[in-house]
């Protein structure tokens, strides 16, 4: 039995607000597998992204720890352990793409030969190749997140994480480029974390599926995906995928239920309470 | 690829047609209006005379002129440089950036060319207490803006640099610094304009003969409308050259922009 690669004990985080202290994440806690892809899906605001922050070092828990490769969050980010796609594709207007796909690896040092090579290779593995000299304003939308993939992979990382990178795109460059991520997953084998709105992208790349319910954002279910692999476009039509798709939604719909049904008796609590 | 390169051309000509249509046609309404209202050429003289005047004095204008602009192109660059030292220095700290903001932006909005009658009390009559009065111009702005460029970068693009833990200094010269480019030169194509103002304004309170600003302003006190005319004609070619210099270099430093139209 090996340890996970990511283990999240007790995981909490308060931001401090000018309405006062705002409880984003409770007590969230779970181990991720070497080479999985766990998808991390819950309504708007409730601490997915700062979930994936925590696990990548940008923001600090309140409470509880993470080890990701049996070291601290911040020891695995200062070793390169991750990397990162952001919802925006977060390119810097001033390079080129394959200078974009370069920087991590200036970033690190890496030897001329490398820093040459490296960038060409993860260009052809997102097909980007005929693009190298392009700034990225003249790149589509779903170009220029895909340069960011090439990016993100530019130092061998261990683990992915990803915050609705394919959120701004329309449906058919989302479903192309799910594919095109697996593809890209299973050839690197790396963890990845990836943050999503939508339960059928989360279905269609996961191994497990996690569902978190409203803020405070807390670990409602987890949903192993047992659809086999390698998932092509048909997996979208099988009854499997229908089943768990499904199952993703009716234990997202508990909670708005609950909250629904939760309000109204926190109006009556405060109305009751007033003088 | 080469009759691309033809089209853009002819779309530019067509572009820059405009405008040039625009000037002619001023011209020759300056002219028409002096010729049939019969307007005293000491009033407003018209187009025709005033670039005879300009072939006339030619080598004098060019003197005072290269005058003038040195010290404004003086003054621009230790006011320009030394803004934007100060603003890679304050970006270091944004709390300290924080609390020089608010005065630097006070001073950009104080018309520093009061200070010009006391400049010549403090540099003497020549070209340093104009050279003072530009780099004060300038400076602000400058700052401004450079500080700004240098710590308006988004947020994910911070955290971009921190995932592949970059070193400050790497976050500095990889992300802040090239961030902040545009905004510099959006301060350093301003600032052309703010020093030549400075300059010339700057000598109608005292300076040598030979210099825009003394012989406009004397030229003017002896009705030679037709001398201070060539030398305010002298006076925006310069600035427009000094304009377009900096557009040019802004092309080369931001290329990234200039292929996208932007500048």
């Amino acid at each position: 039995m090996t340890a996970p690669v990511i283990e999240a004990v007790g995981v909490g985080r308060i931001f401090e607000t000018r309405g006062g202290p705002t409880e984003a994440l409770r007590d969230l806690s779970f181990g991720v597998d070497g080479g999985e892809f766990i998808s991390i899906i819950g309504p708007s605001g409730c601490g997915k992204s700062t979930l994936l922050r925590i696990v990548g070092d940008l923001v600090e828990p309140s409470t509880g720890s993470i080890r990701v490769n049996g070291k601290t969050a911040r020891q695995a980010r200062l070793d390169r352990d991750y990397g990162i796609v952001f919802q925006a594709p977060v390119l810097y207007d001033w390079r080129t793409v394959i200078e974009n796909v370069r920087l991590p690896l200036e970033l690190a040092g890496g030897s001329l030969e490398e820093r040459r090579e490296r960038p060409r290779a993860l260009l052809r593995l997102v097909g980007l190749e005929g693009f190298r000299d392009h700034y990225p304003w003249q790149l589509s939308g779903g170009m220029q997140q895909r340069v960011s993939i090439a990016r993100a992979l530019a130092l061998h990382p261990s683990i992915l994480l990803m915050d609705e990178p394919f959120g701004a795109l329309d449906e058919m460059t989302r479903e192309r480029l799910n594919l095109e991520l697996l593809q890209v997953w299973s050839e690197t084998g790396a963890t990845a974390l990836f943050v999503t709105h939508s339960i059928a992208e989360a279905v269609f790349l996961s191994t497990r599926v996690v569902v978190m319910s409203p803020r405070p954002g807390t670990i409602d279910r987890i949903v192993p995906i047992d659809l086999p692999r390698p998932r092509l476009d048909k997996v979208r039509g099988e009854p499997r995928f229908f089943e768990l798709v499904t199952a993703v939604r009716e234990s997202l719909r508990e909670d708005p239920a609950l909250a629904a049904g939760n309000a109204p008796r926190a109006e009556h609590a405060r109305a009751r309470g007033a003088p | 690829m080469h009759e691309r390169a033809e089209r853009h051309s002819v779309e530019k000509l067509r572009e820059y047609l405009p405008a040039a249509i625009v000037l002619i046609a001023g011209v020759a309404l300056w002219e028409a209006v002096v010729f049939v209202f019969s307007i005293d050429f000491y009033l407003l003289p018209a187009p025709h005379v005033i670039f005879a005047n300009l072939r006339e004095n030619y080598a004098l204008l060019l003197e005072a002129g290269l005058y003038t602009f040195t010290e404004a192109a003086a003054g621009y660059a230790l006011g320009c440089g030394s803004g934007m030292l100060a603003a890679m220095a304050a970006s270091r700290s944004p709390a300290f950036a924080d609390l020089v903001l608010p005065y630097a932006i006070a001073s950009a909005s104080v018309p520093i060319i009061a200070l010009a009658p006391l400049a010549i009390v403090w540099f003497g009559v020549d070209q340093g207490s104009k050279i003072a009065i530009v780099s004060l111009m300038t400076f602000f702005p400058t700052f401004i803006s450079a500080l700004r460029g240098l710590l308006a970068v988004p947020a994910p693009a911070v955290e971009l640099m921190r995932s592949c833990a970059a070193t400050p200094r790497q976050i500095f010269w990889k992300l802040r610094l090239p961030h902040s480019v545009p905004y510099v030169f959006t301060a350093l194509r301003a600032c052309t304009t703010l020093a030549m103002i400075g300059a010339v304004v700057s000598e109608f309170f005292g300076g040598p003969v030979k210099s825009l600003g003394v012989y406009i302003k004397s030229s003017a006190s002896l009705f030679q409308t037709r001398q201070a005319w060539s030398a305010i004609l002298v006076t925006c070619a310069l600035g427009l050259g000094f304009y377009f210099a900096v557009a040019l270099a802004e092309r080369l430093a931001a290329p990234w922009q200039a292929e996208r139209g932007e500048i």
